[in-house]
């Protein structure tokens, strides 16, 4: 009992070390709550006010609730490959949109969002004359859809869905989710996003984090890239909220020490690797035709390309394998824990060549 | 735990339930205290106590929604509702109305029963729940005791049923405590885990992302351990004789023990050494990817550095 206690003051230490290093602003108590209120002054004032309209980088932090957060990663995994979408519903606070809640719409695809903005539109009207009246009076402040296997941006259509929306929605955040990267992975997988309006240049070059894309997906990608930004997500929850989801590790390590990312993500994995070898060849190809071709050309413009190409192929290939490294590790200690009395039985023999890492 | 529900039925409650109805809460509890301050209109809240200060947080109520296969009822979301505080009854019109709307984005779900905040069962609960019989035969209750104190260790929700027992000669409908498990899939679990512990959220080096696994799976062990050591505690002290013997708990450990190893089939390890071996082949895979990618890095550097001057045909140096 005494080794629980000190372990239990020792992980504490660790929360408080690791909040410090995150710069996570401890809230207190009635603090933390005070975020649930909706202000109607505060409120019609920025809508007058409209600071965003001059400044196109105006938003830079987006702060989800837990709620929020559940709801729209249970949603889109509920999909399974088909894209959904939903809504969100918050305030702004100066600089910061906070997503309070999400729901879904009853349409699938982003191709057919045409036809299915009527209904969708229905949808949103009857969902939030019915929320004012059960006390949750904000507004809709942006969108969520999913992207199923193949990372977290925009593409082409969600581009010109939010500059739209942008223009006559006003404030409003795209948030794009990945569930079969966040099964995969383990972490959830998802961004915020809010475009330039037409013909603006950021004074910066947005410095946004690498992730993979599939290779029929590169191209989409690629053009569009420059005409959005991503913003900072956090997280919060309620006092009620951390009580009881501390309480809720008590039923629920059984599910962390039972889940198996391998069995989950197996056609995710699969279909990553065959995209590898797509891109391999495709960067074999470049090769091969830039040798004979640019010699004229300055070698840091041939360099470019195939370098980071390669080198991009070498990330995704060390990401998907240490995913299922984690994945296989989850496995052997399990079987370590269960089945251990069948190594007992037999000479002591070690379980196995402990896999290689990849750094 | 023993649970006095004689209906056999198993409860499987999902988190997104608790995270919902303590949101609800949470919500009402900051707008009625702060308009308890203003005294601009009340927000039409339900079932709120008269806008004093401070008011006593008003009870929510709600809808749980999910399937039910054969004996066992899986809770998956919910939504709130409208309650008359007068007569003492849902807003009926309403409940269709969000019922509805919530048939066309999750059509498999149904009404599975209501849910509640406060610490016990009230006498009106029955009420609302006698009105909710006719769209479920077998309504269950939620409640959810929104009081935080620091060293309870259970979750404070319970699930009710209701049961007809005979008292005083006459058929009476009793609510009746029933045991749950929380049940999950793999993306709510990670999202619970994310917003539980407020990991960090972007990928970090492969480093933190290890060390993140392996903590994860590290507490859910000691959890394991911490169980395990009650057990044997409580076994020793049975055997000193301390505590007198209990047989039917005896037995159950026993059946606990007969199942480790947990599969012990030629099969099962054939699949699992070939899963081994699979993953170690795309590590090689990896591995050789990474060294293809530095070679080529050094053929380049090599290329640039020794071969210019062959090759182009007088061009001097570049940058």
């Amino acid at each position: 009992m005494a080794s629980s206690s000190s372990s239990s003051s020792s992980s504490a230490t660790a929360l408080r070390r690791w909040e410090l290093e995150n710069q996570i602003v401890g809230s207190e108590e009635p603090d933390r709550d005070l975020i649930y209120w909706y202000d109607e002054a505060a409120n019609s004032r920025a809508q007058q006010e409209k600071p965003w309209s001059t400044d196109p980088h105006f938003f830079k932090k987006v702060k989800v609730s837990a709620l929020a957060l559940l709801k729209m990663v249970v949603h889109a995994r509920s999909g399974g490959s088909i894209e959904v979408m939903g809504l969100m519903q918050g305030k702004t606070l100066g600089d910061t949109i906070l997503v309070m809640d999400a729901f879904a719409l009853p349409v699938e695809g982003t191709e057919t969002r045409v036809n299915a903005q009527a209904d969708a539109y229905e949808y949103m009207v009857d969902y939030s004359t019915t929320n004012k009246q059960v006390a949750r009076p904000e507004n809709v402040v942006g969108w969520y859809h999913s992207h199923p296997g193949y990372g977290c941006w925009l593409s082409g259509i969600d581009v010109s869905t939010q500059m739209l929306n942008q223009q006559f929605q006003e404030p409003f955040l795209a948030v794009v989710i990945d569930p079969t990267r966040t099964v995969s992975a383990g972490k959830v997988d998802i961004g915020a996003f809010r475009t330039y309006p037409q013909g603006y240049k950021p004074p910066d070059d947005p410095v946004s984090e690498y992730q993979t894309i599939p290779l029929n997906k590169i191209e989409d990608f690629g053009v569009h890239c420059k005409q959005y930004y991503a913003l900072d997500i956090t997280y919060f929850k309620s006092s009620l909220d951390s009580h009881l989801l501390d309480l809720l590790w008590n039923k629920y390590w059984v599910n962390t020490l039972s889940s198996s990312p391998i069995l989950a993500s197996r056609d995710y994995v699969a279909g990553q690797i065959f995209d590898l070898a797509d891109k391999l060849e495709q960067a074999e190809n470049q090769m091969a035709s830039a040798r004979y071709g640019s010699y004229m050309s300055s070698s840091q413009r041939k360099k470019e390309p195939e370098e980071s190409q390669l080198t991009k192929i070498t990330r995704d290939s060390s990401k998907i394998t240490a995913e299922q490294v984690h994945g296989l590790m989850s496995q052997v200690i399990k079987d370590i824990l269960f089945n251990s009395s069948r190594y007992h039985q037999c000479t002591a023999d070690p379980s196995g060549p402990e896999p290689m890492v990849e750094a | 735990m023993a649970s006095s529900s004689s209906s056999g039925i198993t409860f499987k409650l999902h988190p997104l339930v608790i995270v919902n109805i303590s949101d609800h809460y949470t919500r009402l509890k900051a707008q009625t205290l702060h308009s308890g301050e203003s005294s601009s209109c009340a927000p039409p809240s339900n079932g709120g106590t008269a806008g004093s200060a401070p008011p006593a947080p008003p009870r929510v109520f709600g809808c749980v929604i999910g399937v039910q296969r054969g004996r066992t009822v899986e809770i998956f979301n919910s939504f709130e509702l409208l309650f008359d505080s007068k007569t003492h009854t849902l807003d009926r019109a309403f409940l269709e109305k969000k019922q509805e709307l919530y048939k066309k984005v999750f059509p498999t779900f149904y009404i599975l029963g209501w849910y509640s905040t406060g610490s016990d069962v009230e006498e009106a609960d029955m009420l609302i729940h006698r009105s909710l019989m006719d769209i479920n035969e077998n309504p269950i209750y939620v409640l959810l005791n929104p009081a935080i104190i620091h060293s309870q260790k259970d979750l404070p929700i319970s699930i009710y049923e209701t049961e007809l027992h005979v008292i005083d000669g006459n058929p009476q409908l009793i609510f009746v405590k029933s045991s749950y498990n929380i049940e999950t899939v793999e993306a709510e679990r990670i999202s619970v885990d994310h917003v539980a512990h407020l990991k960090p959220s972007d990928g970090g080096s492969a480093a933190t992302q290890l060390a993140a696994h392996l903590t994860g799976i590290h507490s859910a062990i000691k959890m394991l351990n911490s169980r395990v050591r009650v057990l044997h505690q409580y076994l020793v002290a049975m055997q000193r004789g301390e505590i007198p013997l209990d047989n039917s708990l005896l037995r159950q450990v026993l059946s606990l023990l007969r199942r480790l190893p947990a599969i012990e089939s030629e099969k099962f390890q054939d699949e699992f050494l070939m899963e081994f071996n699979d993953t170690l082949l795309m590590t090689y895979l990896a591995m050789f990817t990474n060294c293809t990618g530095t070679m080529n890095d050094v053929v380049e550097k090599f290329n640039i550095a020794y071969d210019r001057h062959s090759r182009r045909g007088g061009r001097t140096a570049f940058i």
